[in-house]
């Protein structure tokens, strides 16, 4: 190294007076090795950029640790961090422009496995009776080759795919079902497919066009926030909440929101909450009433969730820098905490 | 034809006062053979450097290979062979316009041209003007504009050149130029061939450049006819086919792939008569892509835009120190793709330019230019500048300009997001240029100053849907320094040219560098020929970075090149030449997470015959 630097500054003393180059500008956290009792929030970051990160902050938002997988691991996670699931002592990180899924221990953020294989396009992954189901899908410009992957967990291979219909995306399961919105990629759809483990029959609920967030309430129910079709299309449709009874798989109720309206992020607690232009908006479980007063205003979140009756949003600021994640207490509406996350943050979740 | 241009000029130096009558002949001569007058007459204050013929064939074919090496320009290039861009004084990929004798050949999808798309093997000269040249070259030219030219003689002759090389990652490249010529007609005929599989190691992984195969296939025509004394005809024609795959980065694989096409045609009639020149072009230009986001499937998406151009230029020599250039020019553009209807957009533009040789030493130049545009309306663009030869070693060059960049039909049309609401990015810049020269070392040294508003942004509005916004504001400034240097010391021959920039970009809220513009950037040029032997080292210095949300480090690279000349038949000259590229096996990357080559070998026969 040093006779080809000496080489270089020979050949051209001209030019390199110029050259400083200092590696410390990235100054690295020290990994804190735990981080249990904690919230975990998944940053994209920009498609291609190679920029998408796990933050970690303390619950009582004291301490963040940015690039959380790079610290402990020493490498990046990869392009376009999408989501998290836990199952046991493991998290599962779903990366969506790398086509792979990094499994950590969720504790320690040690790598554990890498599944690279068989996932094309991956969203969002869940779990039941022992396997993992990821929504993929397939190319975007192909309608037809969506797919739910199956993921063995022992060796973590893709063990079987389920073919699906257009733009799967969030995925959750209660006891006996994985419930799959299909907002439908880079078009839109208005289905929600049902699959049974050890079955290939994948039954299909018509709810709202473009389901974009899934809760399950205290009693089993299942809701399906639609955001509807974007004005662009010129083919506009409002939103729309479709209430699923999950013994049946039917549509029990459905309430619609006015065409121009396009809710989304659908969280529970105790209430359901949602968020629309821009304000946070509450409805009672049983309620068909939608309330035109925000709980909360001026939030620009990317998403949005509820957990012990706090209310947790991210926000991306202008995309390309870092974004922020608040907390508000819901008892008054009030902010609680405000912290610094990743770059374009998309994924909340809790670490206890 | 050389000999007499040379024996012009010496007469020009030596007696300013019996000059007039050969200076036009020298003009007259420039409105029959050159593509781009305008270039050479009216550009007194500008820094224009010409790279000609023999560092073109030297050079790896592509306009960013030769640019890199032989310019201030930066080029963020998504990989070897990938889509590139440059950063010409600071500013984005689309406000350098590119001018395919005398025509802007910028997308009118993006605003931008993909270096890699042009290769500079059918050219006889590439010339980088710096500075604001709008009201010249339209839209698009403030950081600077490249002019890809192509020369018509009319002296009896013909000449073959055929030019094969081989190389690593399976680098194959084939070239044919035919140039001959009688009195009364004049024709260039050039097809180059590269193919590449590009599979080059990503150094200190183990991965290799997966999906970055390319091949393309460039045409040039160029034909004139001289009717008589008064009328000539000439035809230009141009055309790119490149089918590339895209590589993906360190992090994300890639299987999509991306093909060009590309038809430029120009019929030219040109008139001279005392002390008129009148030229009335028609020019069509057909831009296509389609994009595979996965290569073995039958989906993509595509898009494509005509362009018909009708454009007048009338020269008048109104004394015998002031000529008057008028342009009128008529354009339309017709679109269509998956992610916009049909859209059509009308163009008319007015320009005059004014030169004046006010007394030997000084010249000066005024120019003005509006344009009436279809969907939003642009600005009245100006342009003033001079220079003053204080002595035949020293010059100074000053230049001040208003420049623009139209909306593309991608901000405009886009669906989702295009805003028909947008007004052109508009810029004010001045340049002031000193140039000392003596029989071995010519030296320049610039520095400038641009200021541009209204710069179009995509921006998630308040539903999270990405538009484009008249919102930012950018400064510029820096300074470049260019050395050439020439020494010859019995057989022995050396040269060398180098440059160094220094430039400051930033975002007027944020006052942050840029991402993707170096602070600094330095490339140099050795040469030394001994009789039949060439040897030469090509370096090149490239400051870090920023990027969203980091640094990108920068880098050293080196390239070292040999060649030797010979006679292989009576009347073949052939020329051998031999290049180590990335001497050093440098780790480097232009866009992050997007390694360049390792070191490489290519190896090059020319016959010229």
């Amino acid at each position: 190294m040093k006779i080809k630097n000496n080489l270089v500054l020979a050949l051209s003393v001209l030019i390199l007076s110029f050259s400083c180059s200092s590696d410390d500008d990235n100054h690295q956290q020290e990994p804190q090795g735990a981080y249990e009792d904690g919230i975990l929030v998944t940053n994209e970051g920009n498609f291609d950029q190679g920029n998408g990160a796990v933050t970690f902050i303390s619950d009582d938002f004291a301490y963040a640790e940015q690039k959380v997988f790079f610290n402990v691991n020493g490498t990046l996670l990869g392009d376009t961090v999408q989501s998290i699931d836990f199952y046991g002592d493991l998290a599962y990180i779903v990366v969506n422009n790398s086509q792979k899924i990094e499994v950590v221990n969720r504790y320690t953020f040690q790598s554990v496995a890498t599944i690279d294989s068989g996932l094309s396009n991956p969203r969002y992954i869940t779990f039941l009776s022992g396997k993992g189901y990821v929504t993929n899908w397939g190319d975007g410009s192909n309608p037809d080759d969506d797919y739910v992957a199956v993921i063995n967990l022992e060796n973590h291979t893709v063990s079987s795919t389920i073919s699906v219909e257009e733009g799967p995306e969030r995925i959750v399961a209660n006891e006996t079902s994985i419930y799959v919105a299909h907002q439908g990629g880079y078009s839109q759809n208005n289905v929600v497919s049902v699959i049974k483990p050890n079955s290939d029959e994948v039954e299909t609920i018509t709810v709202g066009d473009v389901p974009n967030s899934m809760v399950f309430d205290s009693q089993g129910m299942l809701y399906v926030l639609s955001g509807g079709i974007p004005a662009w299309t010129g083919n506009e449709t409002g939103g729309q909440l479709d209430v699923i009874n999950t013994s049946s798989n039917t549509v029990s109720t459905t309430i619609e929101f006015v065409d121009n309206e396009h809710p989304s992020n659908l969280s529970y607690g105790e209430s359901l909450y949602y968020t629309l232009n821009g304000g946070v908006y509450k409805l009672a479980i049983g309620s068909q009433e939608l309330s035109t007063t925000p709980e909360i205003e001026g939030v620009n979140f990317n998403f949005m969730t509820v957990h012990d009756n706090i209310l947790y949003g991210v926000g991306a600021e202008d995309y390309t820098s870092n974004g922020t994640l608040e907390s508000f207490d819901l008892a008054t509406n009030a902010i609680l905490h405000s912290k610094e996350v990743g770059i374009n943050p998309g994924g909340i979740y809790f670490n206890d | 034809m050389k000999r007499l241009l040379y024996i012009l000029f010496v007469l020009v130096i030596g007696n300013f006062n019996v000059v007039q009558a050969q200076l036009d002949s020298i003009q007259k001569l420039d409105e029959v053979l050159l593509s781009d007058v305008k270039l050479k007459r009216y550009t007194s204050g500008y820094k224009v450097t010409v790279l000609k013929d023999s560092i073109l064939r030297k050079s790896p074919w592509s306009l960013t290979d030769l640019l890199r090496h032989n310019s201030n320009i930066y080029f963020k290039e998504n990989g070897y062979g990938m889509v590139s861009s440059p950063s010409f004084r600071g500013t984005n990929a689309s406000q350098t316009a590119v001018v395919w004798n005398g025509i802007n050949i910028n997308s009118q999808l993006n605003g931008q041209v993909d270096y890699n798309t042009i290769n500079t093997s059918n050219y006889d000269s590439v010339e980088i003007r710096s500075g604001g040249g709008s009201v010249q070259y339209g839209s698009g030219a403030i950081g600077g504009s490249l002019h890809l030219s192509n020369a018509l003689s009319f002296m009896k002759h013909t000449d073959h050149m055929v030019r094969i090389s081989y190389g690593s990652f399976d680098t194959k490249r084939a070239n044919y130029r035919l140039s001959t010529a009688s009195e009364q007609w004049s024709l260039n005929l050039g097809v180059a061939y590269v193919d590449s599989e590009n599979d080059y190691k990503y150094l200190g992984t183990d991965k290799t450049n997966k999906n970055g195969q390319y091949n393309n296939l460039s045409l040039n025509l160029n034909a004139g006819y001289l009717l008589n004394e008064h009328h000539v005809l000439k035809l230009y024609h141009q055309s790119f086919l490149g089918d590339r795959n895209f590589s993906g980065t360190l992090l994300a694989p890639s299987k999509s792939k991306y093909e060009d096409t590309n038809y430029r045609s120009m019929l030219e009639w040109g008139y001279f008569h005392k002390q008129y020149t009148s030229k009335v072009k028609v020019v069509h230009l057909l831009e296509e892509f389609k994009y595979f986001e996965n290569k073995d499937a039958d989906y993509y998406s595509s898009g494509r835009v005509q362009s018909l151009i009708g454009n007048h230029n009338l020269n008048i020599k109104l004394t015998e120190t002031i000529d008057l250039r008028t342009i009128l020019e008529f354009a339309k553009y017709s679109g269509n793709g998956d992610d916009f209807e049909n859209p059509n957009r009308n163009a008319f533009s007015a320009t005059a330019l004014w030169r004046h040789q006010v007394s030997e030493p000084l010249i000066y130049g005024l120019s003005i230019r509006k344009d009436f545009t279809s969907d939003f309306e642009s600005p009245l663009v100006f342009s003033v500048d001079g220079a003053y030869h204080f002595s035949d070693s020293y010059t100074i060059k000053l230049n001040g300009s208003k420049n623009f960049r139209v909306p593309t039909f991608n901000d405009l049309y886009w669906n989702p997001g295009g805003n028909l609401d947008l007004l052109p990015e508009s810029s004010y810049q001045v340049d002031l240029g000193q140039e000392f020269s003596s029989n071995f070392i010519d030296l320049k040294l610039n520095a400038y100053y641009i200021d541009t508003k209204d710069m179009i942004q995509w921006v998630p509005d308040n539903t999270g849907l990405f538009r484009p916004q008249n919102i930012n504001k950018v400064k510029s400034y820096g300074a470049e320094f260019e050395i050439f240097l020439k020494h010859t010391i019995g057989s022995h021959n050396l040269n060398l040219n180098s440059g160094y920039s220094y430039t400051i970009s930033e975002n007027d809220t944020s006052a942050q560098q840029l991402i993707y513009v170096p602070l600094h950037k330095a490339n140099l040029n050795f040469g030394y020929r001994f009789k039949a032997l060439d040897v030469f080292y090509q370096h090149l210095f490239n400051g870090d970075v920023n990027i969203i949300g980091g640094q990108l480090d920068g880098y050293n690279v080196g390239n070292l090149g040999f060649s030797y000349k010979y006679e292989l038949f009576k009347n073949v000259h052939s020329i051998l030449q031999f290049n180590i590229n990335n001497l050093y096996n440098t780790t480097y990357e232009n866009v992050a997470l997007r390694p360049m080559p390792n070191r490489n070998y290519q190896l090059q026969l020319t016959l010229k015959f």
